[in-house]
């Protein structure tokens, strides 16, 4: 009891501390915060109503988008089969899978835009350093949850085909792979949504789609133009909320 | 008498366990019989049977399976691992598959390793699997997957799986334990009556004395990782099956006496 006690006088000083500490250090004029509000009021209605006349950007935005999701899930799901593979308790020994698995955490503490300013600069601008962020940031998970899926596999039926004297291939193919399908379809589906989502704000670091547009308003003070591509953003957004409920529901 | 297998002085400690599995196991189990293996819970069945199956490693002794030598070392050539077949007690089907590719699995090590990898069965080997089928009674369950299926008819797919594989020696791990008393004498039925059709050797595991003497022609008693008696069921009194289930059930080990 007392040292719980402690510990929660420990924690709610460790909080005010934190919040002192970020006031102090921070320049929040009170003048500048009070005329914020305003600011953004008068922001937000320089972005009504939204332009309509920019459908066309929308599409070719979001149809670009959709590509480096599409393209970078690809790259993703080519890397995560060899490195789920070598990430795999069951599979390899521990010389292996442990220093992958570290890896693995590393890429995955990469954040996405991170990568993808990185690869801006070293391909240029475009849609390739799009996918090719993706492919990487994505694999650092989905190699996880592919390792994750040969490691749940029951062992009992391998080991009966075994005994039947099948070999490594009819094994895989109709003890292991059976077992491990419906899973590596929700994990990849669940990362591809991922994905779809992430790069929608890629091209705010000039890596493709629909962001690199809202970025240029923004920067030429088109609000109206901007506020079409945001509203189309949210829109695609609620779009794939409702097709992966949709897909959840089948594989369920 | 031709044996199916021959086991001679055979020890087994399983790895990090202190009391050896199978202490000083001497047994003959004859060819084209079926023999029971009985014994209560923690006697060593279970490990028996994996040794046989070829599947444990690390045992001392001298065991021979239809004929050719076991290596405590190394597991057996693929080649000869179908003439043994082996109904596991927790069945080891794949859930999400049909019942017929799961009885097509018992036919993989029939297949060459191309054929198996590519998935193609034999007109041969659709033949055997939909015997296999009719012969367990579940020829109407074959497009059903086996997630959706009772306990009673999980294991008559476990049944029919090692029939397709037409294995001479078939090792049964408890094949009727999860099973209501009807059930159980339905499936053992099925089970040595194929087998005998087929002119397959049966050795099977069970904890249940009545069903032992109903079903086969032999019945090895075992306790603590030893054998206990080994005798033939013509020669069984009642009296002596009555002692015989004490022996399976009470605590202390004592051998039995009344047979004659
Ligand atoms: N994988 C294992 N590791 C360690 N000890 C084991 C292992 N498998 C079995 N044992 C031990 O070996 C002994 C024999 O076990 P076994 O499973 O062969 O018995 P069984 O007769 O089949 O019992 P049951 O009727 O419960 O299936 C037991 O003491 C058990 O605890
Ligand atoms: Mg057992």
């Amino acid at each position: 009891m007392r040292s719980r006690g402690f510990g929660g006088f420990a924690a709610g000083a460790l909080v005010a501390g934190a919040v002192l500490w970020s006031f102090a250090t921070t320049d929040v004029d009170l003048s500048r915060l009070l005329s914020a509000g305003p600011r953004i009021a008068d922001f937000l209605g320089r972005m009504v109503p939204p332009d309509p006349t920019v459908m066309n950007e929308i599409l070719k935005g979001s149809a670009e988008t959709l590509r480096i999701a599409i393209l970078g899930s690809l790259g993703a799901v080519l890397l995560s089969v060899p490195l789920g593979i070598l990430a795999s308790e069951t599979m390899v020994s521990p010389v292996l899978y442990r220093p992958v698995r570290t890896l693995l955490a590393f890429i995955r503490a990469i954040p996405l835009i991170l990568v993808a300013m990185l690869m801006v600069g070293a391909v240029g601008l475009g849609p390739l350093p799009g996918i090719i962020a993706v492919a990487f940031h994505a694999t650092g998970m989905l190699a996880k949850f592919y390792a994750e899926a040969i490691d749940g596999v029951s062992r009992a039926p391998i080991a009966a085909l075994e005994s039947a004297g099948a070999g490594p291939l009819a094994r895989l193919r109709y003890a292991i792979w059976p077992q491990m399908a419906p899973v590596v379809a929700r994990d990849t589906i669940f990362r591809f949504e991922l994905n779809l989502r992430e790069s929608l704000i890629l091209g705010i670091v000039g890596a493709g789609g629909i962001g690199f547009y809202i970025q240029t308003y923004v920067r030429s003070f088109q609000y109206d133009k901007a506020a079409s591509m945001t509203l189309a953003v949210i829109a695609m957004v609620i779009a794939i909320e409702a097709i992966n409920v949709a897909l959840r529901r089948r594989f369920a | 008498m031709s044996a199916a297998a021959q086991i001679g002085d055979l020890s087994f400690v399983h790895q990090g366990a202190g009391l050896p599995a199978l202490d000083h196991v001497s047994l003959m189990v004859p060819a084209g019989e079926s023999t029971a293996l009985l014994g209560p819970s923690g006697a060593g069945k279970t490990t028996l049977l994996a040794l046989l199956d070829g599947r444990l490693r690390g045992w001392r002794g001298r065991v021979s399976v239809l004929g050719a030598p076991l290596d405590p070392d190394h597991p057996p050539p693929r080649a000869g691992r179908p003439e043994v077949g082996f109904i596991f007690q927790e069945f080891a089907l794949v859930e999400r598959s049909s019942v017929l590719r799961n009885v097509l699995n018992g036919r993989l090590g029939r297949m060459s390793p191309v054929r198996a990898a590519l998935g193609s069965p034999l007109p041969r080997d659709l033949e055997v699997a939909r015997a296999a089928l009719a012969d367990c009674g579940i020829a109407d369950l074959a497009e059903r997957r086996v997630d959706s299926l009772s306990g009673g008819q999980r294991q008559r797919v476990a049944i029919a799986r090692c029939l397709a594989q037409e294995p001479r020696l078939i090792l049964a791990d408890e094949p009727v334990s999860n099973l209501d008393p009807a059930r159980a004498a339905e499936i053992l039925t099925l089970l040595t009556g194929a087998a005998r059709a087929r002119g397959a050797t049966v050795l099977f595991s069970s904890h249940q004395p009545d069903l032992a003497r109903r079903f086969a022609d032999r019945i090895v008693g075992m306790r603590d990782g030893r054998i206990a008696f080994d005798v033939a069921v013509g020669d069984l009194s009642d009296v002596a099956t009555a002692d015989l289930y004490r022996e399976t059930t009470a605590l202390p080990a004592i051998g039995l006496r009344a047979v004659t």
